[in-house]
């Protein structure tokens, strides 16, 4: 929702503006990829966008599996939710950064971690492109219409807050991203009819089996931690977590967080509270 | 650093906002003043239907909206409440207009002048939620009109235009009008939301003329018939798509009187008037299309560009008298009739066999919602343009941006 209401926001400041998403995995928390044009007189191309003026990286985990300034145009920009500096950003070249901390944003003004509205505040501040009343106007249409003035009013404070907390600077280069990522067959290649078996290719498993190497566990905000002692081994919470990111043990079960996303629906369940939800954030990198 | 230029002033006379295409193809709905829709949910349709019931809420919108348990029911619930004389209306994609395509045969033949927006998706398998005709195209032969849109406002304008067409006398024909997954029904961008009032002026409200059931002048509707009486059914029904094409043209001009934009009738042209060579493109990828064709006739290439909007009917004549001074033609597609090409090159060929013997090429691209990128329209151009003066031996169907396939 942040590239639509960004773009209400170009159109609030008088540009021509269009956005649209690409969905990926229809789950929340995925990572998903959103496109706004604006500032052309009139736009017509309808294509994802593959040089970007400006990256805005919604969730810092991300940059270390994407190469999020492969496309970057010269002299653009990195818009990154981080507790980081922007001097601290270390990502495949050197670029114009920004960084604020959204996510402690949101949670304090909305009460949750849906960090789009404050990066969009973020936004307007590094640019300079789109004025605070123009975001708060987009923030306004998408939110407000579709919610309520009350959650619209929070998303507004939360993107003002943003404002005033972006940092400028530059980020530096040296993290390095393996070629291509993604097994990308041709039409020979292809297992006939996409039925898939068990397959090792050059970027990994695919097929029967693949999914353990697909490790989700960056997609997470909040994350549940166990206290063994409380724990009953009733497996309420291996039943319910909807990832089977918890195992069976002998005397407690066991949480792999390489998968699980953070949805805190084992702590909602676990009947003697051995399972409680804790902010998780990046370690700055000292340098 | 960038350069921002203010946005050009478009004709509008409701309210304009930025909203996404299926909030577009609801707000024609809900101005068309429907009586009945019957729908069921379906990505990236569902929005429409969820915006609809909104109006509903908030007491814009007057309408029997029926909670179905399948699109099968949705496409029998609004054939059953045309029968019974009212405007009726509903949205789908994909599987769900799959799972309608047995009742889509029902209401061509029986005057029945529904009309229905489909957000265009991928039929499985493999299964995709993204853009691809091969859930409208196949449809071809149901008896519907269809409409390909490029935009939100002409998702929007096509609701009103459609019944506006579909209703008349002599046509009375359902239309299905196809906007792109996500590149149309997910994109927001700005729309003249038109007014009820200027809708009311420009759509009256549907009188039908002839087949309708009303307890006072009793009728039978819909009945089985012997071999005596169905092939004069066929013929007249066949008439009546062709009459349609007349009414699609002047019901675009008259929109443009009304509202100032109009779409060209049943094709669209972009600077075609001195072209050596052409693409026909449809749905989103014209937009690329328009930017590709200023960026070719830049560089001193002579290309134009025709918009297919409408496919059934077919714009063979317009066709024709648009393509007469080309030298090659290149048609795209996002659909492929397995073994054949792309089904609108089909049409083009079958379209211009009498009236030209120049390279006619069918471009595939965009399949199961990948990109199509100005390259890939590009190349398109490029390879119509080394067909220029080669004959009907040029012609071929390319793949474009096909791992493992030469284009
Ligand atoms: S729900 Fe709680 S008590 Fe039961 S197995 Fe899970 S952590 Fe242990
Ligand atoms: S928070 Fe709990 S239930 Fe949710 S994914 Fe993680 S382990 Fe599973």
């Amino acid at each position: 929702m942040a590239a639509q209401a960004l773009a209400v926001a170009a159109s609030h400041d008088g540009y021509s503006a269009i956005a649209f998403p690409f969905f990926g995995a229809e789950r929340r928390g995925a990572p998903v990829l959103a496109f706004t044009r604006f500032g052309e007189e009139r736009l017509r191309v309808r294509t994802q966008v593959y040089e970007p003026h400006f990256v805005v990286v919604l969730d810092e985990s991300l940059v270390e599996t994407v190469d999020v300034l492969a496309g970057l145009r010269p002299g653009g920009m990195v818009i990154v939710n981080t507790t980081r500096a922007p001097d601290r950003l270390v990502l495949s070249k050197k670029a114009k950064s920004a960084t604020v901390d959204a996510t402690t944003i949101a949670l304090k003004h909305t009460k949750q971690a849906a960090v789009n509205t404050a990066m969009l505040g973020a936004f307007a501040k590094a640019t300079g492109l789109i004025t605070l009343e123009g975001v708060e106007a987009g923030i306004m249409e998408v939110f407000g219409r579709r919610l309520s003035k009350e959650i619209a009013d929070r998303n507004v404070a939360a993107a003002r807050a943003a404002y005033e907390a972006t940092r400028l600077g530059e980020g530096d280069s040296g993290r390095v991203y393996a070629k291509a990522t993604k097994w990308l067959p041709t039409a020979q290649e292809l297992p006939p009819g996409l039925a898939t078996p068990p397959m090792e290719t050059p970027f990994g498993r695919v097929g029967v089996g693949s999914s353990p190497s697909n490790l989700t566990g960056g997609w997470r905000v909040n994350k549940p931690v166990l206290d063994g002692a409380e724990c009953t081994n009733c497996l309420l919470c291996w039943f319910y977590c909807p990832d089977g990111s918890i195992t069976r043990g002998e005397k407690i079960v066991e949480i792999h967080y390489e998968y699980c996303k953070g949805c805190g629906i084992c702590a909602a369940v676990c009947a003697p509270k051995a399972i409680h939800m804790e902010r998780e954030i990046e370690e700055e990198v000292k340098a | 650093m960038i350069e921002m230029k203010p946005a050009v002033k478009l004709p509008t006379t409701g309210e304009r906002r930025m909203v996404t295409g299926d909030y577009a193809a609801a707000w024609g709905a809900m101005v068309s003043r429907p009586q009945v829709v019957a729908a069921y949910p379906i990505t990236p349709q569902t929005m429409i239907i969820e915006h609809l019931a909104e109006f509903l809420a908030a007491g814009k919108f007057d309408a029997e909206m029926m909670r179905v348990e399948s699109e099968h029911s949705a496409m029998s619930a609004v054939i059953a409440a045309e029968a019974t004389g009212v405007r009726a209306y509903t949205a789908t994609s994909s599987q769900g207009l799959a799972l309608m395509h047995e009742p889509l045969f029902v209401s061509p033949p029986m005057h029945l002048p529904i009309v229905m927006s489909v957000v265009n998706r991928t039929v499985a398998s493999p299964l995709g939620i993204w853009v691809e005709h091969n859930d409208t195209m196949p449809q071809r032969d149901t008896g519907w009109m269809q409409i390909y849109v490029e935009d939100g406002q002409e998702a929007l304008d096509m609701v009103l235009q459609g019944y506006k067409v579909a209703e008349q006398p002599l046509v009375e024909l359902p239309m299905m009008i196809g906007m792109d997954a996500f590149l149309v029904s997910h994109t927001i961008e700005s729309v003249d939301l038109i007014s009820q009032e200027d809708a009311d002026a420009f759509l009256p409200p549907y009188k039908p003329v002839h087949a309708y059931l009303d307890p006072q002048r009793p009728m039978v509707v819909g009945a089985a018939a012997p071999p005596e009486y169905i092939q004069e059914v066929r013929w007249e029904t066949d008439l009546r798509m062709r009459r349609a094409a007349e009414f699609l043209e002047e019901t675009d001009r008259e929109f443009g009187r009304k509202f100032g934009r109009t779409y060209g009738g049943m094709i669209e042209t972009y600077r075609l008037e001195d072209a050596d060579v052409a693409l026909m493109t449809l749905g989103t990828v014209t937009s690329t299309a328009r930017e590709v064709v200023d960026r070719l006739r830049a560089q001193g290439e002579r290309v134009g560009l025709i918009k297919l909007r409408s496919f059934r009917p077919f714009p063979a004549e317009r066709l024709q008298d648009a393509t007469a001074h080309l030298k090659a033609f290149g048609v795209y597609d996002r659909a492929v009739s397995y073994g054949v090409g792309g089904p609108s090159y089909i049409e083009a060929r079958n379209a211009l066999y009498d009236t030209t013997t120049m390279p006619i090429l069918s471009f595939l691209a965009g399949l199961g919602g990948r990109d199509v990128t100005p390259q890939d329209v590009e190349l398109m151009f490029k390879k119509t343009l080394a067909a220029a003066g080669r004959g009907r031996r040029a012609s071929g169907v390319h793949w474009i941006g096909t791992r493992g396939v030469s284009p």
